[in-house]
C-alpha cells in the first residue's frame, strides 16, 4: 500500500490528517506544494481542484481530511 | 467508534472546546454521554498556534498547535468514557422528557438533555459560480491554500481581520491581490490594515463586492460590482477566498429555543435555553468573545447545569455552588 498526501505547510486540516495516519500506524509520504511547485501541478491534475490536503491511497483520490473515505480506502487497500 | 446505547443522559453536538469540555464534565459525573459532530476542534483547529489558552504558551516544551491541543481534549474526553460519533445532525425533536436526534444518515438516538455546542460556519456570498468553483478556485481557507497561487493573481472578499490576514499572507505567494471589502472602511484592527495598505501588490477595492464567479473547469474571473453606482469590471483572476465571517446555523433549532437578532441562541448564565433540558454552550449562544478559552468554560458550566437538571429530575439533591 502507498499512501502519499499533498499538503502545505499551515494547513490544520494536513496536520489532522498526518496525525490520524500516525495515530493508525499508516506509514505515508509526505509531499509539500508550497516548496515544490511541480508537485502543486500533479496535485491539482489528480484531484481535479486546488484545495488541500489532498490523499492518494493506492490510486484512490481523497480531496480534504475526509476520515471514513480514509477509513474506506485504507482498509480496502490492505 | 458504534454508539453502544440508543438512550444516553446526554447528547452533546459538536466537539469543539464547548463540546469537548461539556462531555469531560457529564462523562465524570457518570452520565452516559454521546458526543456526536461533523468534525474534532471546531474554530480553534484554524488557529496554528494558540497563544492565549492558559497553561501552554511558546516557551512551554511540547507547546501544542490548535489541532493538537484539541486532540488533546478529545483523548481526555475518550479517558472518562465519552462516546463520539461522527455524522451530521439533520433533526431535533422533544419528547414529554427528554430529545430525539436524528443523523443525515438516519441513525436515531435519544438523551434526556441535550447540549448544543455546534458552533459556526463559514459565510459564503451566495453568487452565481461560487458552489461550482469551491476548491477550483474559490477557497475559504488561506491559510491552507495561498501557497497553491504562487505567481497568480487572486481576489479576497472581505473587510475583518480574517480578510486583511489573508491579504497579506496570499501577497506573499500571488502577483497580484485584490481585497475586496463592501463598505468604504475594513473593520480589521489598525495595526493589520496598515501593513495590508503597504503591500504594493495589494489593490483595494472599496464599496465593492463580487457579483459572479467565471470560469470553465477553473476559475478565470470574477465580476466586481460596485455597492453604490451598481457598475461592474471584470477581473481576470484564478482565486477567490472569501472571508467574510461566519453564522450559526440554527435550522436544526430555531422552533425549539429563542434566538437573539445576531441570530445567536439565547441562554442564561447557567448555559440554559428556553426549552427546558436543552443547553446551549460557545460560539452559537449569546455570550460575548467568542474565544476558546470562554468556550470550555462555558461547556463546563452547560455540563453541571444540565448534571443538575437531571439530579433534581430524579428528586436527587444538585450539587451546590463550589464555594457556597
Amino acid at each position: 500500500m502507498t499512501v502519499k498526501i499533498y499538503t502545505t505547510t499551515h494547513c490544520p486540516y494536513c496536520v489532522m490528517a498526518k496525525e490520524f495516519f500516525k495515530k493508525n500506524n499508516v506509514a505515508y509520504q509526505e509531499i509539500n506544494v508550497e516548496e515544490d511547485e511541480k508537485a502543486a501541478e500533479e496535485m491539482v491534475e489528480k484531484s481535479g481542484q486546488m484545495g488541500v490536503p489532498v490523499i492518494d491511497i493506492d490510486g484512490t483520490i481523497i480531496v480534504g481530511f475526509n476520515k471514513p473515505a480514509i477509513e474506506r480506502a485504507l482498509s480496502k487497500a490492505k | 467508534m458504534e454508539a453502544t446505547h440508543t438512550t444516553y443522559d446526554a447528547i452533546i453536538i459538536g466537539a469543539g472546546a464547548a463540546g469537548l469540555t461539556a462531555s469531560i464534565y457529564t462523562a465524570r459525573k457518570k452520565m452516559a454521554t454521546l458526543v456526536i459532530s461533523v468534525d474534532i476542534g471546531g474554530q480553534t483547529n484554524l488557529t496554528e498556534h494558540i497563544e492565549n489558552y492558559p497553561g501552554y504558551f511558546t516557551a512551554t516544551p511540547g507547546f501544542p498547535s490548535g489541532p493538537r491541543l484539541m486532540q488533546i481534549f478529545d483523548e481526555q474526553a475518550k479517558h472518562f468514557g465519552v462516546e463520539r460519533i461522527g455524522g451530521k445532525v439533520s433533526q431535533i425533536a422533544k419528547k414529554s422528557s427528554g430529545f430525539i436526534v436524528e443523523l443525515s444518515n438516519g441513525e436515531r438516538y435519544e438523551c434526556k438533555v441535550l447540549i448544543l455546542t455546534y458552533g459556526k460556519v463559514q459565510r459564503m456570498l451566495g453568487v452565481p459560480g461560487e458552489d461550482k468553483f469551491l476548491g477550483r478556485g474559490v477557497s475559504t481557507c488561506a491559510t491552507c491554500d495561498a501557497p497553491l497561487f504562487k505567481n497568480k493573481t487572486v481576489a479576497i472578499v472581505g473587510g475583518g481581520n480574517s480578510a486583511l490576514e489573508a491579504a497579506e499572507l496570499l501577497a506573499k505567494f500571488a502577483t497580484k491581490v485584490y481585497l475586496i471589502h463592501r463598505r468604504d472602511a475594513f473593520r480589521a484592527d489598525e495595526i493589520t490594515v496598515d501593513k495590508v495598505k503597504a503591500l504594493k501588490n495589494v489593490e483595494l477595492m472599496l464599496n465593492a463586492t463580487i457579483a459572479d464567479i467565471k470560469g470553465e473547469k477553473f476559475v478565470s474571473g470574477a465580476v466586481v460590482q460596485n455597492v453604490n453606482t451598481n457598475a461592474r469590471r471584470e477581473l481576470a483572476l484564478q482565486g477567490v477566498f472569501i472571508e467574510i465571517g461566519y453564522i450559526i446555523d440554527t435550522a436544526l433549532v430555531k422552533d425549539l429555543v429563542e434566538l437573539n437578532e445576531n441570530n445567536e441562541i439565547v441562554i442564561n448564565d447557567r448555559c440554559e435555553t428556553s426549552c427546558e433540558g436543552l443547553f446551549a454552550a460557545g460560539d452559537l449562544t449569546n455570550v460575548p468573545y467568542k474565544q476558546t478559552v470562554i468556550s470550555a468554560g462555558e461547556g463546563a458550566i452547560a455540563a453541571l447545569s444540565a448534571y443538575n437538571y437531571l439530579q433534581k429530575l430524579e428528586g436527587k439533591p444538585a450539587i451546590r455552588s463550589d464555594w457556597g
